[in-house]
């Protein structure tokens, strides 16, 4: 998501980089529960907006990168809306095709996307801004997550950057352990007539493949194209996790004979934990508050119970 | 240092132990070579010192181990061995290496932080070393490995040689007093290679015990060798320049790659001039003659690009029926980039330059990637089965036989050792109608014995009429089963022509980074032919073909 | 240097193993000491890794599958009960393999964990929140048979266990239970939970167990004792070695 790679901030120096990755962590998870019981769309919209300018200014994310991840998750906050217009008892307002879209269902929906925007526009600022493994030293500095935890959590990242890559080897290993062609009735294969008539490719070889312009078959150009049945991308799943998980039981040996797990031990390069990041929860989840407070005394602000209470 | 009596080792699946009463006794300081045929528990018998068999690996063990003063196997019949779940006088794993270091092949199973500081340092961590102290002797550490520059690197960008130059910084961070070395080198390219031994050489006076395959490449070896037999058990034990000669012969006949004295030895021969009257013109084996027919695949001009990076610049290769093809090259020098095009793997492009011709199949470099079934034989059938070949079951026992799988059929191709599945992925690919086979690295892990039996099964398919392309960091094999090499220098096509004629060209080898192990450099000065010298030589001291087999992993 | 006499054969009058090769896989030393405590380095790294490999596989997927879920409109919210199950399933698989109380929980939140702090995903740190009550769902079935049984059973009660924890948290987040659709909802979340999350988990850690992967787990030493022939039923788990039922 991030652009860089899996678990790797922005390159850049900003505020936001500069937070301790667990308070950030625990503002966010703070922010999005509070959320759970606002209904209104109001409350969530304001919210979004301002979260936008406070990351793409703290955080120094560029406006094009802030838009593209909206994207991703758009898909999902545009299908919470749509459903929840047409499930919703009260009064009908329009219609979605064949169903009727009432206010109630159009108010919640509007909500619940807007929530969904707000928590992942916010998630996506907590990636761009920090490092996972940095993240983890810090949990396990700070919120006291034990060496083995931490360090399991950790290979599995060193596993994870290595994934895509041996993904596509798999795919493409098992792509060439396709026969060359399904055999026709009667004729033996090229490579033995090759061999019995003492010639490169015979002439009926190239014959033999309709497509073949002249005595040369063409294959390069499109590349190569991987089986995508089921069952192909199947096998590769399971070859992945397999060799995966082999590498894993070694990582972890390699870990303990390296003594992990040899009793008390030390942080080479702690993380830092201080006022300015208690400033910084302070600020996020005040503003939260002030923002729901002044959807109160506005009266737009609702929650599950006074909807349909 | 290390006190090793009456150690024996059955692994749960296993018919038999796979170590049988050892005795060793390491003195402080003293270094160690461990030899023996594959499946004789050299491997095994270093994870029992590091602890980890059988604390993290499941075995029965019988004996008593201690290391570094540790105890690490406790046998019951003595004082204080009493039911092993409670084993008071055990030491764990992570105790244990607060004195004993290991290093193992792959640095992708051993490097496991993101970042090469963290990795150095992650040792120090765990021995509560204050933080302050850590930075400056990672500093030391890297530099001691000749690797201090790589000290602000990312884990997952480093190439094979430099990470595995990571893994030894950060096994001997924490000033380890044993080093246990398990081919350390053995993916590693010849520069990697020859680095890696250099540093491990240079890691202070410490008892180390090492196992490695390449002894004729890497310089000075220890000055003890140890030998274990087919069954577990010590052989011999005493001086390298000794015993490696006493044993020569043994050795060579179990599918031990020896240093060439000893190889000479083996052969009962002082000098390879003296193989002159086995390796004569129409020697078996001779290469079948260039054809002038048209080539089964021609690629002309082919070009890659990674980012800003040129992995392959205008290469173009013929394949020949009948003919076999080694491309050489350190890493990093487009082999198999090249061997990925040649089978139509790349997307195609402006400059990718064309493959034209037959069809191409391709064994890559990690046998398991290209497992696709739940038994070898199976896995053997998929192609022709695929392909509606007639008498399935017939070409499936074939090549079991030809590629020295009998008797693993009905495993879990997962099951199988290393080597066995690198045989396993050639022979499921030769029962195919390829009319080109390329192959990449097909002999990596190999031991001699089964080295010899690839090489066979890759000049049988030449001799099929097939066209074979195989990448090799080993030129031995190279002058074995090559008519022709191509030899690929940062994608770029330095030398293409006879085998012979290119690996007596001092200055091609040169710029390509390549250098000769002593055998081909004795060859050069004999004026024999090369093939017939390789297989005259391989015959006199190959044992019987009924060898021990080998156990399944 | 002569080497004794090896043991030949069990139960030969060699020296005497260090466990007992009659129950149980013959260990010897602290790690049998740690299996009574908490989950090992190993079974940690190995839940990670599952983690990763199934949170990999379905951001992929879930690349996919978000323009999809948009074409179908209203219904597109309802189909993502469909895929549920396999982001479930690490629990039940993490439980089949490692055998031990909290192991489907702690899958759930490492997965969750590497899914939050290094792939990246829109529903943020409450993902962690999801996972605990997912896994602990997944859990619940495994915990009646108090971790001694794995027969197809306890697999489909755990798709289900879990599919209603999975349900409940989601009627929190997103007001489910004054929607029209509840029915159909839970219906295709049982039916995935059982699917993709019960019946796969028990499917893959077969296979799996047949890679000789897991030799070194409680699932593979359950197979080695079933093996060595006390008859029973291989589907399910022989009880745990006479020196974990202390713990």
């Amino acid at each position: 998501m991030s652009g860089v790679g899996f678990g790797r901030p922005l390159a850049h120096d900003s505020v936001l980089h500069r937070r301790n990755p667990t308070v950030k962590l625990a503002v966010l998870l703070v922010v999005s529960t509070v959320l759970l019981a606002v209904v209104d769309p109001w409350t969530p919209l304001a919210l979004w907006v301002l979260a936008l300018v406070a990351v793409a200014r703290a955080g120094r994310i560029p406006w094009r990168l802030l838009l593209r991840a909206q994207l991703l998750f758009g898909p999902f906050a545009v299908s919470i809306l749509a459903v929840n217009c047409v499930t919703r008892d009260g009064p009908v307002v329009g219609a979605l095709g064949p169903f009727e879209v009432t206010g109630p269902g159009l108010a919640i929906g509007l909500s619940l996307m807007l929530r969904t925007l707000l928590v992942g526009t916010l998630s996506v600022a907590f990636v761009l801004t920090t490092d996972g493994a940095r993240l983890m030293t810090s949990l396990h500095q700070h919120v006291r997550l034990g060496a083995r935890p931490t360090y399991a959590v950790l290979a599995g990242y060193r596993m994870l950057e290595q994934l895509p890559e041996r993904w596509t080897t798999i795919r493409l290993a098992q792509a060439a352990r396709e026969p060359a062609r399904a055999r026709r009735q009667g004729s033996a294969p090229a490579w033995l007539r090759a061999a019995r008539t003492g010639r490169g490719l015979p002439d009926d070889a190239a014959r033999q493949d309709d497509a073949a312009p002249r005595e040369w078959r063409a294959r390069r150009g499109g590349g190569t194209r991987l089986p995508v049945s089921p069952r192909a991308l199947a096998r590769a799943a399971f070859t992945l996790l397999v060799v995966t998980l082999r590498q894993g039981e070694r990582m972890a040996v390699a870990m303990e004979t390296r003594g992990l797990g040899a009793g008390p031990r030390t942080v080479h390069a702690p993380v830092t934990l201080d006022r300015r990041d208690a400033a910084f929860a302070a600020v996020t989840v005040g503003v939260c508050v002030a923002v729901i407070v002044a959807a109160a005394r506005l009266g737009v602000l609702a929650s599950w119970g006074s909807t349909f209470g | 240092m290390i006190e090793v009596r009456g150690l024996s080792v059955r692994f749960p699946r296993a018919e038999g132990p796979v170590l049988r009463g050892v005795d060793l006794d390491v003195a402080d300081g003293e270094r160690v070579l461990l030899l023996g045929p594959s499946g004789s528990g050299k491997s095994t018998l270093l994870r029992v010192l590091a602890g980890i068999v059988p604390q993290t690996v499941d075995a029965d063990v019988w004996g008593s181990v201690r290391v570094a003063g540790a105890p690490v196997v406790v046998d019951p019949a003595r004082p204080g061995g009493t039911d092993p779940g409670q084993a008071p006088g055990v030491t764990d794993v992570p105790t244990l290496a607060r004195r004993v270091a290991t290093l193992t092949q792959n640095p992708a199973d051993q490097l496991c932080l993101p970042t090469v500081r963290d990795e150095v340092a992650f040792a120090l961590e765990n021995r509560a070393v204050p933080a302050e102290q850590i930075g400056p002797r990672v500093h030391a550490a890297l530099t001691s490995v000749g690797a201090g520059h790589l000290a602000d690197r990312r884990t997952s960008e480093l190439s094979g040689g430099e990470g595995q130059r990571v893994a030894l910084a950060a096994a001997l961070v924490a000033d380890p007093e044993v080093l246990l070395l398990d081919e350390p080198t053995a993916l590693l390219d010849p520069v990697g290679a020859r680095d890696v031994a250099d540093a491990v050489r240079s890691a202070g006076a410490r008892t180390s015990v090492l196992i490695e395959h390449r002894l004729d490449e890497l310089g000075e070896l220890p000055a003890r060798l140890v030998v274990l037999d087919a069954h577990g058990g010590v052989r011999a034990d005493g001086a390298t320049a000794v015993v490696v000669l006493d044993e020569a012969r043994a050795l060579a006949a179990e599918g031990v790659w020896l240093p060439l004295a000893a190889e000479l030895r083996a052969a009962g021969v002082t000098s390879l001039d003296a193989l002159a009257p086995d390796a004569g013109p129409g020697a078996p084996g001779a290469a079948l003659p260039r054809t002038t027919a048209a080539p089964l695949l021609r690629a002309h001009g082919l070009g890659v690009r990674r980012g800003t990076r040129t992995v392959l610049d205008g290469v173009s290769l013929d394949v020949h029926a009948g003919r076999v093809t080694a491309v050489l090259g350190l890493n990093g020098s487009g082999k198999s980039t090249l061997l990925h095009a040649l089978a139509g793997l790349l997307p195609g492009g402006p400059d990718a330059g064309t493959v034209t011709g037959a069809r191409v199949g391709m064994v890559f470099q990690q046998p398991e990637h290209q497992l696709l079934t739940r038994t070898v034989r199976d896995e053997v059938a998929y192609g022709p089965r695929r392909a509606r070949l007639p008498d399935v079951d017939g070409r499936v026992e074939r090549a079991l036989r030809e590629h020295v799988l009998d008797g693993l059929a009905d495993h879990d191709p997962f099951r199988l050792s290393g080597g066995q599945q690198r045989r396993l992925s050639l022979a499921a690919m030769a029962v195919c109608d390829h009319e080109v086979l390329v192959a990449d690295e097909p002999t990596f892990g190999q031991d001699r014995r089964t080295t010899r039996a690839t090489a066979r099964a890759l000049t049988a398919l030449a001799r099929e009429g097939r066209g074979v392309v195989l990448v090799t960091h080993d030129l031995r094999l190279a002058g074995l089963v090559a008519d022709d090499v191509l030899v690929l220098h940062a994608g770029r096509v330095l030398a293409h022509g006879p085998a012979e004629a290119v690996l007596a060209d001092d200055d091609v080898l040169a710029r390509a980074g390549l250098r000769l192990p002593p055998l081909l450099a004795a060859w050069r000065t004999t004026g024999l032919p090369l093939r017939p010298l390789l297989e005259a030589l391989d015959a006199r001291t190959a044992g019987s073909p009924a060898a021990q087999p080998e156990r399944v992993a | 240097m002569s080497a004794p006499a090896a043991p030949t054969g069990s139960g030969a009058t060699g020296p005497a193993p260090t466990g007992p090769t009659t129950a149980g896989p013959a260990t010897a030393g602290p790690t049998t000491a740690q299996r009574r405590r908490g989950l090992t380095l190993q079974e940690l790294v190995l839940v990670a890794a599952l983690g990763v490999v199934f949170g990999f596989l379905y951001w992929a997927l879930v690349q996919a599958w978000a323009w999809l879920q948009l074409a179908m409109g209203p219904l597109g919210d309802l189909a993502q009960h469909v895929l549920i199950g396999g982001w479930m399933v690490v629990a039940p698989l993490a439980l089949y393999i490692v055998r031990k109380p909290g192991v489907g929980i702690v899958a759930e939140l490492l997965a969750a964990t590497i899914e939050v702090v290094f792939i990246g995903s829109p529903v943020g740190p409450m993902l962690l929140l999801v996972g605990f009550v997912q896994g602990a769902g997944a859990e619940l079935a495994f915990t009646a048979t108090r971790y001694r049984r794995y027969g197809w059973g306890v697999f489909v009660a755990s798709g289900v266990t879990a599919a209603l924890a999975s349900l409940a948290l989601g009627t929190v987040r997103f007001g489910w239970l004054t929607q029209d659709w509840f029915a159909y909802r839970v219906g295709l979340e049982l039916v995935s939970g059982i699917v993709l999350s019960g019946i796969l988990a028990k499917v893959l850690g077969d296979a799996l167990l047949r890679t000789g992967v897991l030799d070194n787990h409680a699932i593979g030493r359950a197979a080695r004792a079933a093996r060595r022939g006390d008859g029973g039923d291989p589907g399910a788990a022989p009880a745990p070695a006479p020196q974990q039922a202390g713990a």
